[in-house]
């Protein structure tokens, strides 16, 4: 867990450079701009300091900064511990750095972060290890969903691989966002399981259940393989886009502060818009 | 089989090599394990409909593999044999197999068995009954058996010592042949015939119509010891062979009773020779201690030749006419006699008063009979010693003093019935030398000595013979030695006597030639038969075994089977009499495989097949492909855990690591069998662990430095005044003297080592125990051994005089009462002591009323009164005092005087420390200063 912590430090940092305010104008405490007062605001609005210099009586207007409440949840199944030889790290463990990575940018942006089913949202300077702990003594292990419907108003980022069948993702999600709440979901998946690798006689293993397909030639089941999983992932685009969630795709080859990148374009822009 | 030397043992076996293309397709059906792989999202395709899944092919490799593994396995199976032995292939009936087994089959004894081993191997997997013959089994009726059993008889079977006689085997090979018509036997011969068997399987073969096939070496490698001659210039070997052929070289070597080897010779025997002489040109002392000669390059009992007193020296017998009570035994004939003869014959002397001493040294083998005082010889005597002579006896005879010139039939010349004094009252002529040795005669070549001068002699009647019969002559041509051939021996007689009173020929090296050369030409005696007989009736002469023979010459002890030799035993080794020493150790008698004029024939092979006796042996291959095939499933064990990737999974390194050990396991397996051959323990190197223990460095550092010591009292105000005090005077004395003592040392006497230290300062202490025995055994040994301890008792004070005696004395004379301590005097004023470097007249200390004792000096004459110093040759052991003289020298670290001095004057101090000065200068120097008083007078003498 430190190693992760310290990747996910890593990450945000490179990320949050390129990050900035909401650029709106809000209930936070920074200045945003003047603007002059219109008659019928309250009385209580207008920035004396700034009139008196002239004649006429301004408001002080500031950023919107309204901190949000954004609930992680990472897919800690024993699908998410796979690392196969072409990858650097198993795929919960990648999980794990986007999640802390995600939640240490955006407390620095001002949200709050909490861990669904886990700790209540919050805007610590060291997130990044309460989450850690916090994800420790989480009992969700296992578990590919919450089912946990989210206040208006709050997003979810759900991380995981989403390999399970498209009617309980779409459930699943549209429990927790029967209150309003939206979400992202950034789907990380292992080079093995884009490429299929296999050839010759292969006996395949279900990490989930230990399920084992035997496979004369897995040359052959490829294509086969790849079309599936392709409709699998057209599917899931599809549910998420019905629910105007955002859906990042991140292959455990990659850096993660790249995923990192797409999740805070998304959330600042495009999940929003 | 094909060609190869290759037979199978159950080749039914082979035949499950037809199931191979079964297995092949066996093989080929079942597919190796898969690649496991774990993939997450198999769910996804979890629900495709399966297509037909046709299993993957073996690979080929692996296939043949496996094919090899079996194939290997059948093959190892049907118990292959290389180089299967043709010979024993051959036939069908019960194979009879003969060994010859005598000493002469011991050079190649190890290729003989092999053979037979092969031999009997192949015919039992042939599954002939086989019967073993070695001849130096009993000749009874041979009964086959199966082979394992035959090779079981073959194991046990060893060469013998002794020669065999083929002939005693000849009526059983040959029933047994003509009872099993479908048998068939081969002898395995070593080509040497010792008694006159030389035709027995030329024989039996041609009886048997050519059933016999005969294995011999290619030549053969016996060879023979057979006698030895113990001539006056080297020992001379008898060596034989059996075959005349190519010429051979080899070695001989001669060794002692203790088996230490006392020379190497080589011979060359020539080709187309059957023997040679090796000779051993070693001196003639030297020579006598062989015991053994042995072929260094063909070891067998027939190569070894044992030596006994018969061959080494020649067993003089002396007797003389002396009465027993000889006044002067060194001067008389048979001590000169015998010391002339001692190096190189056993001097038997017949005891003084015998009644028949001829008798008695005839008995014990005497060779050479000496008479000498003995004058002429009649009756039953002069007819037995005529008998010896004939045998080949030499009769040695000086001339007498006291008995007139002896004139018998044992003479070699008449003598004239008075002799010739020269240089006497009678005679003008001065005593003659020796002039010439005869040519022809036994001492031709030796070197005339210039020192023999003969004032008397008896003189020969001159006649035609005498010049010939003259073997020694002197200046005017009269005979000094005169000899002559009787029968095999000789008769020779000195003209003068063997003690000096007539010359001095018995003084001279040529004595002791002449006597050599004499010796030389007698033959071996063997003892008379009825004499023999009589002294086994006696019990005396039964010699037990004591060292035999085995059949490849090596000393081992006697086997059961050995029965004792009569002492005249001269017959060759037999099974009841194996060769080796028989009787005691000192001399014991020694019996040869061979006799001494035995001949080596060889085996007659006309009208047979001989074929060579090495063939090459057959090895049984199971082992080795048993070995292969677990390699073979070693490696198919690694190709399947390699496809199903386990391997792979492995590091690389580790999966090298397992590979490497495989190889290495599977190597091992291979190499085992030659390895568990070759693998005959060594024994182990004793190593010397006996070391002088390492010397402790205060040791060294004790010994290295002069330094004063003191007694640890166990009273440490005392032994610091001890050290203070001896401090103060080492400090006094590297200053004043030449002397630069280390830092004093205190010593605890029970434990410390003494010896490093000149002086030592005793302080005795009222109330104190005297120390352990031991401590005071420690201290007497010092004081023995050349220390000097200084007692001081520190009472002087106390001490009225009178009876009383204080405590410290009392301690003191306690310690000393079981110590040897000399005689002590108070120190006189010219005792050396006092003048070693000052000149003092007492010893004071911190009080100047005690008196010093010191050992008393051993004063020699009166003038020695006047000499100013007095000393004896020694140190005074032992010096007591009561002064308290470490008192008196301590000072402490600034220098001031620790104690105050009684009475206390200034010049005490002085005198105490010059005191302390002179003790150590004495004990270091002892009585130098009393010889510097000689000074004056040397430099006078010099002239100054």
């Amino acid at each position: 867990m430190p190693r992760l912590a310290a990747d996910a430090r890593r990450a945000a940092a490179s990320v949050n450079a390129g990050v900035h305010g909401r650029r709106r104008i809000g209930q936070g405490e920074t200045f945003w701009q003047f603007r002059p007062f219109v008659s019928g605001e309250a009385a209580a609005r207008v920035d004396w300091r700034r009139s008196a210099r002239e004649d006429r009586l301004h408001v002080r207007e500031r950023e919107w900064e309204a901190a949000q409440s954004i609930w992680l949840f990472i897919d800690r199944s024993l699908s998410m511990d796979y690392c196969s030889t072409m990858a650097p790290m198993a795929k919960l463990e990648r999980a794990v750095v986007l999640g802390l990575a995600a939640a240490d940018m955006l407390v620095r942006g001002g949200e709050r972060v909490g861990l669904m089913g886990g700790t209540p949202a919050m805007a610590s300077r060291r997130i990044i290890e309460r989450l850690g702990d916090a994800l420790l003594m989480q009992k969700t292990l296992g578990q590919k969903f919450l089912k946990e419907p989210l206040p208006p108003r709050s997003e979810a980022l759900l991380i995981g691989d989403f390999i399970a069948p498209l009617q309980e993702i779409e459930a699943s999600l549209m429990a927790i966002a029967s209150r309003g709440a939206r979400g992202h979901l950034i789907l990380v998946s292992d080079p093995a399981e884009e490429l299929f690798p296999f050839t010759g006689q292969t006996e395949l293993i279900d990490p989930e259940d230990g399920f084992r397909l035997r496979l004369g030639e897995a040359g052959g089941m490829a294509e086969t393989y790849h079309a599936r999983l392709a409709a699998h992932r057209e599917g899931l685009r599809s549910i998420t886009n019905r629910l105007g969630w955002s859906l990042t795709r991140h292959v455990t080859d990659r850096p993660a502060s790249e995923a990192l990148l797409r999740l805070s374009m998304a959330m600042t822009s495009g999940g929003r818009s | 089989m094909f060609g190869l030397p290759l037979a199978f043992t159950i080749p039914a076996v082979l035949a499950a090599l037809a199931v191979l293309p079964v297995l092949y397709w066996l093989l080929k059906m079942t597919p190796p394990p898969p690649t496991q792989a774990v993939l997450p999202t198999l769910a996804i395709i979890r629900d495709v409909e399966r297509k037909e899944e046709t299993p993957a092919h073996t690979p080929w490799w692996l296939l043949l593999l496996r094919l090899l593994l079996a194939a290997i396995v059948i093959l190892a199976m049907a118990g292959p044999l290389w180089n299967p032995d043709v010979d024993a292939r051959a036939g069908r009936g019960p194979l009879l197999v003969v060994m010859d087994n005598s000493w002469s089959a011991a050079a190649d004894w190890k290729e003989r068995t092999e053979r037979a081993n092969a031999l009997i191997e192949t015919a039992g997997a042939a599954g002939r009954p086989v019967a073993l013959r070695a001849i130096a089994d009993e000749p009874v009726d041979i009964l086959p058996v199966a082979a394992p059993r035959a090779i079981e008889q073959l194991r046990s079977l060893v060469p013998v010592p002794h020669s065999l006689d083929r002939k005693r085997h000849q009526a059983s090979i040959q029933s047994f042949l003509e009872s099993n018509k479908e048998a068939s036997a081969i002898w395995l011969t070593d080509r040497v015939s010792v008694l006159a068997d030389n035709n027995v399987i030329a024989d039996i073969s041609n009886a048997a119509s050519g059933r016999v096939t005969v294995l011999a070496p290619d030549s053969s490698a016996s060879l023979g010891l057979a006698s030895v001659v113990n001539a006056p210039d080297a020992l001379t070997v008898r060596v034989i062979r059996a075959q005349t052929g190519e010429a051979m070289a080899g070695n001989l070597k001669a060794s002692d009773s203790r088996g230490r080897p006392i020379a190497e010779t080589r011979f060359l025997m020539p080709q187309n020779a059957k023997e040679v002489a090796a000779r051993f040109e070693v001196p003639l002392e030297i020579r006598n201690d062989i015991a053994r000669i042995e072929s260094l390059e063909r070891a067998s009992a027939g190569a070894v030749l044992l030596l006994d007193g018969r061959n080494k020296r020649k067993r003089v017998g002396v007797i003389t006419g002396e009465t027993t009570d000889t006044a002067q035994p060194l001067l008389s004939p048979a001590y000169f006699i015998a010391r002339a003869l001692g190096p190189f014959a056993d001097v038997r002397e017949a005891p003084r008063g015998m009644p028949d001493p001829y008798g008695r040294l005839l008995e014990d083998g005497a060779a050479v009979l000496v008479l000498a005082d003995v004058g002429t010889l009649t009756g039953p005597t002069l007819n037995r010693l005529k008998d010896f002579v004939e045998k080949g006896g030499v009769l040695i005879r000086f001339a007498s003093r006291r008995v007139a010139a002896p004139s018998d039939a044992l003479l070699p010349v008449r003598l004239r019935r008075n002799e010739r004094i020269m240089g006497g009252v009678l005679s003008w002529d001065t005593p003659r030398k020796l002039a010439s040795f005869s040519t022809g005669g036994p001492f031709e070549g030796m070197v005339l000595p210039g020192d023999v001068t003969v004032s008397q002699q008896v003189l020969a009647e001159p006649d035609a013979t005498l010049p010939e019969k003259t073997w020694a002559a002197l200046e005017d041509g009269t005979p000094l030695v005169t000899g002559e051939r009787r029968g095999k021996g000789h008769v020779v007689l000195f003209h003068v006597t063997a003690d000096t009173g007539w010359s001095s020929l018995p003084l001279s090296v040529a004595f002791v030639e002449t006597l050599r050369r004499l010796t030389g030409l007698a033959e071996i005696m063997g003892e008379n038969p009825e004499t023999a007989s009589q002294d086994i009736v006696r019990g005396e002469t039964i010699l037990p075994p004591l060292r035999n023979l085995d059949g490849f010459g090596a000393f081992r002890a006697p086997p059961v089977t050995a029965e004792p030799v009569k002492r005249n035993h001269n017959e060759p080794a037999s099974v009841k009499h194996p060769p080796g020493f028989y009787g005691v150790a000192e001399s014991p008698l020694a019996v040869n495989t061979l006799a001494a004029n035995a001949e080596l024939t060889a085996v007659n092979f006309s009208g047979l097949a001989v074929k060579p006796l090495v063939a090459g042996q057959a090895i049984d291959l199971r082992g080795m492909l048993m070995s292969l095939a677990l390699l073979a499933f070693l490696l198919d064990a690694l190709a399947a855990l390699w496809l199903s990737g386990a391997l792979s999974r492995l590091r690389p390194s580790r999966a090298a690591t397992a590979l490497l050990l495989a190889t290495v396991v599977s190597a091992l397996i291979v190499a085992q069998p030659a390895f568990a051959q070759q693998n005959t323990p060594k024994p182990a190197d004793p190593v010397r662990t006996d070391k002088l223990p390492a010397y402790r460095a205060d040791d060294i550092e004790a010994a290295l430095t002069t330094r004063l010591a003191y007694v640890i009292t166990g009273d440490a105000a005392v032994d610091e005044t001890s050290r203070l005090g001896l401090q103060g005077l080492s400090r006094n004395l590297s200053t004043r003297t030449a002397l630069d003592p280390g830092e004093p040392i205190g010593l605890d006497i029970s434990r410390d080592e003494l010896t490093y230290y000149p002086l030592l300062y005793w302080p005795m202490v009222a109330g104190r125990n005297p120390p352990p025995e031991a401590a005071i055994r420690r201290i007497e040994s010092y004081m023995k051994g050349g220390g000097t301890i200084v007692f001081d008792t520190r009472d002087a004070l106390n001490n009225r005089g009178g009876n009383a005696t204080t405590p410290e004395t009392q301690l003191m004379r306690r310690i000393l009462a079981t110590i040897d301590v000399p005689d002590l005097e108070a120190i006189p004023k010219d005792h050396v002591i006092t003048k070693t470097f000052y000149i003092l007249d007492g010893f004071v200390g911190r009080y100047n009323t005690g008196k010093t004792w010191i050992e008393v000096l051993q004063r020699n004459q009166e003038q020695d009164k006047t000499r100013p110093a007095q000393a004896g040759d020694r140190v005074s052991p032992i010096i007591i005092t009561g002064n308290d003289l470490a008192a008196a020298w301590a000072v402490d670290r600034s220098g001031q005087p620790r104690f105050p001095l009684v009475p206390g004057d200034a010049r005490q101090r002085e005198l105490a420390i010059r005191g302390g000065i002179n003790i150590v200068i004495y004990a270091l120097t002892g009585n130098y200063k009393a010889d510097q008083v000689h000074v004056p007078a040397l430099l006078e003498r010099l002239g100054q």
